[in-house]
């Protein structure tokens, strides 16, 4: 198996304890950091489509997704711009009200994974706050808004009225959660509608192709 | 007219009821000196440290309380040395401890309903409450030894408290919580479940019979039809929570002789602001018509006789009522 290859199944099985020697054996290797860092990448969007086909559970995507991060931590040094190739900024948070956390962050770390700057805002997050995030980076790509909680679709809606209003930059807006459907996501306005982690990557990546 | 009791035991013997079993009109739920040892957060009051060194946060307006897992928080930060930090809590209380439970308890009129402990959290909820959800689900793969010992750490300590209960409470039945899924998948896979939480429950629930007990309820409102198989070699009798993801009528179907399901009614449809008796109405019939009459209980799939909104329980009771005038 080629060392590249090995990185792969380091990723897809979440060998957290032994992928970064494989990464380190790669470099040794001859491998380029770039090429590297897109193989785990590639293998990282696998994992999501696996999950979207409900063929493996949260526990193998935060195990493939630590394993990554403790790849990139190795390859970082050598990649020119710090992390490869650059999406944009990604800004998500849980809506005011919802404690919720662990779908907003699988997406964070799918979207974070796939190449864009996350800036993870937490859980129950006022819009106020949203707001002044999104001011002070113009230059986010996507604005994400997860609610798991049919008490605070509410919450979500508002969210979403006050980003689309904001008169800042130019991003588009993602939403997500158990609850919301994409008619209701059509609904709010919002622009895009994942359904699970797995999919909010391909979401994300069209929105942003229409900006 | 069949009594409360006798409808629900038809209804579990699957014979013939003359009316769907309404809820959780059948069990009267106890709490216990553990719930007052360290009183439980309450909606929109201060956080506060459970009995397990956990602390639980209970904002106004949701649905239920939380855990607090910052990085201060967190009680078992390594899990290979969760012994130096988690220190289960007594299963001993002293009579007076008892007494309000026990008086609560003999008011209750067993041949009308069953008597059932509230039991929460559960196993796996206990797990992720100690060292939060995703180290929690990363520790599987990470540290299963370890896990395997605290898993059976937390199941001792039911055990024990299991003998404790029995001897105070005299309960016929059980009401266990412990959330296996989300709304839409199990939070771990059915193999990896069954490797770490499939014998541990099959301890605690043959313990509770072996102490008297005659009904297991297990609550879990979540997607969970994949792990059918497992609760009912775990022993358990009442599935309450069962979410309409997860196909109630198919799972009647196929498992209808070896469990019953409670709930199909999702909590999040008929549990908000702005509910109508009309719209529950329809939406109860709509679930009763697809799910039939054998092996399932109409219930909200909220883990208690309660709602969020003041109102929506009992309106889900009275639309109950009306609907097994039409379909019994």
């Amino acid at each position: 198996m080629s060392k590249l290859n090995e990185v792969k199944e380091m990723v897809q099985k979440g060998r957290t304890k032994k992928i970064a020697g494989v990464v380190q054996e790669a470099l040794d290797a001859g491998a380029d950091a770039q090429e590297i860092l897109d193989a785990m990448v590639d293998t990282m969007g696998d994992v999501g489509d696996a999950f979207s086909r409900d063929e493996i559970f949260v526990p193998e995507m935060l195990i493939a997704a630590k394993a990554m991060k403790l790849g990139l931590e190795v390859i970082e040094p050598q990649l020119a711009s710090g992390a490869g190739e650059k999406l944009g900024k990604c800004i998500i948070g849980t809506v005011e009200g919802d404690l919720h956390d662990i779908g907003k962050n699988l997406v964070a770390m799918m979207i974070k994974s796939s190449g864009f700057d996350v800036i993870d805002m937490g859980v129950d997050v006022p819009v106020d706050t949203f707001i002044e995030k999104i001011k002070e980076n113009p230059d986010v790509k996507v604005v994400a808004f997860s609610g798991l909680l049919t008490t605070t679709m509410p919450a979500l809606k508002a969210s979403v009225e006050a980003a689309k209003n904001c008169d800042v930059g130019n991003f588009k807006v993602l939403v997500g959660g158990a609850p919301v459907t994409e008619e209701y996501a059509d609904e709010i306005g919002a622009d895009g509608y994942a359904q699970d982690a797995g999919s909010a990557v391909t979401v994300a990546k069209e929105l942003i192709a229409s900006l | 007219m069949l009594s409360i009791k006798e409808n629900f035991l038809e209804t579990l013997k699957r014979g013939n009821p003359d009316r769907y079993v309404n809820q959780y009109e059948f069990v009267k739920l106890l709490m216990h000196p553990y719930w007052t040892a360290t009183p439980p957060a309450t909606p929109g009051g201060p956080p506060v440290v459970n009995p397990w060194g956990v602390t639980i946060s209970f904002p106004e307006g949701m649905p239920g309380p939380f855990p607090i897992h910052d990085e201060e928080h967190i009680v078992v930060k390594d899990v290979t040395k969760w012994k130096d930090v988690v220190k289960a809590p007594a299963t001993s209380y002293s009579e007076e401890d008892w007494a309000p439970f026990v008086e609560e308890m003999e008011a209750i009129d067993r041949n009308e309903f069953f008597v059932a402990p509230f039991i929460a959290p559960g196993i796996f909820e206990q797990t992720h409450y100690l060292l939060e959800i995703q180290n929690c689900l990363m520790a599987f793969y990470e540290e299963p030894e370890a896990m395997h010992e605290l898993i059976a750490y937390i199941t001792e300590f039911e055990l024990a408290y299991a003998e404790d209960i029995c001897k105070h409470l005299k309960p016929n039945a059980l009401f266990h919580h412990d959330d296996w899924g989300t709304q839409k998948s199990t939070f771990l896979s059915p193999d990896m479940f069954n490797e770490f939480f499939l014998d541990p429950y099959k301890k605690v629930y043959q313990r509770y019979r072996d102490l008297g007990v005659e009904l297991i309820i297990h609550h879990s409102d979540s997607y969970a039809a994949t792990l059918v198989p497992s609760m009912i070699e775990m022993g358990i009798d009442v599935w309450q929570g069962v979410m309409s993801t997860n196909n109630v009528p198919e799972l009647i179907e196929k498992y209808g002789d070896d469990i019953i399901f409670m709930g199909g009614i999702d909590s999040s449809k008929i549990d908000k602001p702005d509910w109508t008796a009309e719209e529950t109405l329809k939406i109860v019939e709509d679930v009763c018509r697809a799910a039939g009459k054998r092996a399932f209980i109409p219930c909200n799939t909220m883990g208690g006789p309660e709602s969020m909104y003041p109102g929506a329980y009992d309106a889900v009771t009275e639309a109950i009522k009306v609907v097994s005038k039409k379909m019994f």
